[in-house]
């Protein structure tokens, strides 16, 4: 189609600038407007897209279905260092991904599964979850209770959250483009920072933070200090340092860090 | 607090902190970054990303081996037509077109045209590979910007510059002139000095007018002659040559 036209605009020139020749040899200066005509994008290809038959949000639990609810402790581990599930995409095009550690109540939960069950087409896109129900029980005492007396009761459940944890992944046919409005309006509202990430910016954020690990010239790198105990660091070095190579500082992530 | 208070009474035993800070042990703050302890900060200075020196974008200079262009047809005839030019042509002045529209040089080829001088065009590039290889290879320089040649058989300096004069919007870069490369100075000065057949008449007649005189003089009284040999030898005493030389003159 496209070729089509290419060709007839071809002849078309070819055709002006003989003719402008014929005519006056010497003002052979033709101008030719090209006004009108646009080349359009090709329309991505989403033959092999297959929607699934519940393509909106399941509604979570706010209580998880346990026989004895018992107390945790605050294990702040849950949400320190980066995810170790669930942070690549599995069959969306598109997710919320979390860029620092926190805490998901069930109302962000409902925020975002009423924001995102709204404001899509679902005959044409999905959404999944990529989070569990909450699940970690928080405690609190009651109001104008003394110190004291143990432990206090369950409060609600959280569902806690590391860095590079995908939140929610849609997908189907659409460009990111016609849902990146509602993905940030809803990334916005989390407890931690969070962007919007198509798989091909999430692929190429790993690929940079490879390629910086490899091109460092720094001679001296965090891995190789702390392993090697240079005047005495680790003294002030925890295992997690160890493990992250000073990239997290609890639920903090430094960007830029290698 | 209550180092303070053990001071007074162990005053002679020596000196002891008087603030000392009590630990009250880790608590889990998530709100907010814990203060990083300084030598980890120092760590984390000295350990940070330097990335590699920036490579230079492909295309951003021009490339080491020379690409030899290959001519096509075109270019070929062009050059075959400038090798007449410069064959045939006494005269070939290069000209630079500021902002010429199509009637000025329309105009201005009538003009030329009348003293059979003609406007060609060339193309720089053209030129310049063309000059590279011939004689004529220190003319390259003129040919920058929009520029035409106005070439004739014959030297016609002067009709072109009057030509020229008319057509403020041409100016005149240069010239070759009977295989010599003037510059636009060079031209003008060239177009002031009179004609070939003019100069030739001149030296004629000066040449005929120095055995006439001769003649001349030897036609007359021989007691002239006499005298004027005499007042030549006078001249010629090393006492008042010098002086006596302009007189001489008169006298003749």
């Amino acid at each position: 189609m496209i070729s089509l036209i290419k060709a007839a605009v071809g002849g078309l020139t070819v055709i002006s600038r003989t003719h402008g020749l014929q005519q006056a040899p010497l003002h052979s200066y033709l101008k030719i407007c090209a006004a009108g005509l646009k080349t359009f994008p090709v329309i991505p290809d989403y033959s092999n897209v297959v929607l699934p038959e519940k393509p909106k949000l399941k509604f979570l639990n706010k209580v998880p279905n346990l026989k004895k609810a018992k107390k945790e402790r605050k294990k702040l581990r849950d949400i320190q260092g980066p995810a170790r599930a669930a942070n690549t995409f599995t069959c969306g095009q598109y997710a919320i991904v979390a860029m620092g550690g926190g805490y998901l109540h069930w109302g962000h939960l409902e925020m975002i599964r009423l924001t995102i069950n709204r404001k899509i087409d679902a005959h044409t896109t999905f959404a999944r979850w990529r989070i569990n129900a909450p699940y970690k029980p928080i405690t609190r005492k009651g109001l104008g209770q003394r110190m004291g007396g143990g432990k206090g009761a369950i409060d609600h459940y959280v569902t806690p959250v590391r860095y590079g944890r995908l939140i929610v992944e849609l997908g189907g046919k659409v460009e990111l483009g016609e849902i990146e409005h509602v993905l940030t309006e809803v990334a916005k509202k989390l407890p931690f920072p969070a962007k919007v990430m198509s798989r091909e910016s999430l692929e190429e954020m790993h690929r940079k933070q490879k390629e910086m690990e490899e091109n460092n010239q720094n001679p001296w790198t965090f891995k190789q200090i702390a392993q090697g105990n240079m005047m005495g660091i680790r003294k002030v070095l925890s295992p997690f340092d160890l493990r992250n190579n000073g990239r997290f500082t609890g639920k903090f992530h430094f960007p830029g860090r290698v | 607090m209550s180092a303070t208070l053990c001071v007074k009474l162990q005053r002679n035993q020596g000196w002891l902190p008087l603030i000392q800070s009590v630990r009250h042990g880790s608590k889990a703050v998530t709100r907010h970054k814990k203060p990083v302890h300084i030598l980890k900060q120092k760590l984390i200075a000295v350990t940070q990303y330097i990335p590699p020196a920036r490579t230079v974008p492909p295309g951003a200079y021009p490339s080491e081996e020379k690409h030899v262009q290959e001519d096509n047809e075109f270019v070929l005839l062009l050059k075959k037509n400038l090798e007449e030019v410069f064959e045939e042509c006494k005269m070939i002045a290069v000209v630079q077109t500021n902002a010429c529209s199509v009637d000025d040089m329309l105009m201005l080829r009538h003009r030329l045209c009348k003293h059979s001088i003609k406007i060609r065009f060339f193309p720089n590039q053209v030129m310049r590979s063309f000059l590279s290889n011939s004689v004529y290879s220190n003319m390259a320089p003129l040919f920058i910007g929009p520029t035409v040649l106005f070439v004739s058989k014959e030297p016609k300096v002067k009709e072109m510059m009057s030509a020229l004069r008319v057509s403020p919007q041409m100016t005149l870069l240069g010239a070759c002139i009977d295989n010599t490369l003037l510059s636009s100075q060079g031209v003008v000065s060239y177009a002031k000095l009179p004609s070939l057949t003019v100069v030739q008449g001149e030296l004629v007649s000066g040449l005929t007018m120095l055995t006439s005189r001769t003649a001349f003089m030897l036609q007359r009284h021989p007691a002239h002659l006499s005298a004027l040999l005499q007042q030549y030898i006078k001249q010629q005493s090393p006492d008042d040559g010098a002086e006596a030389t302009p007189k001489a003159e008169e006298a003749s």
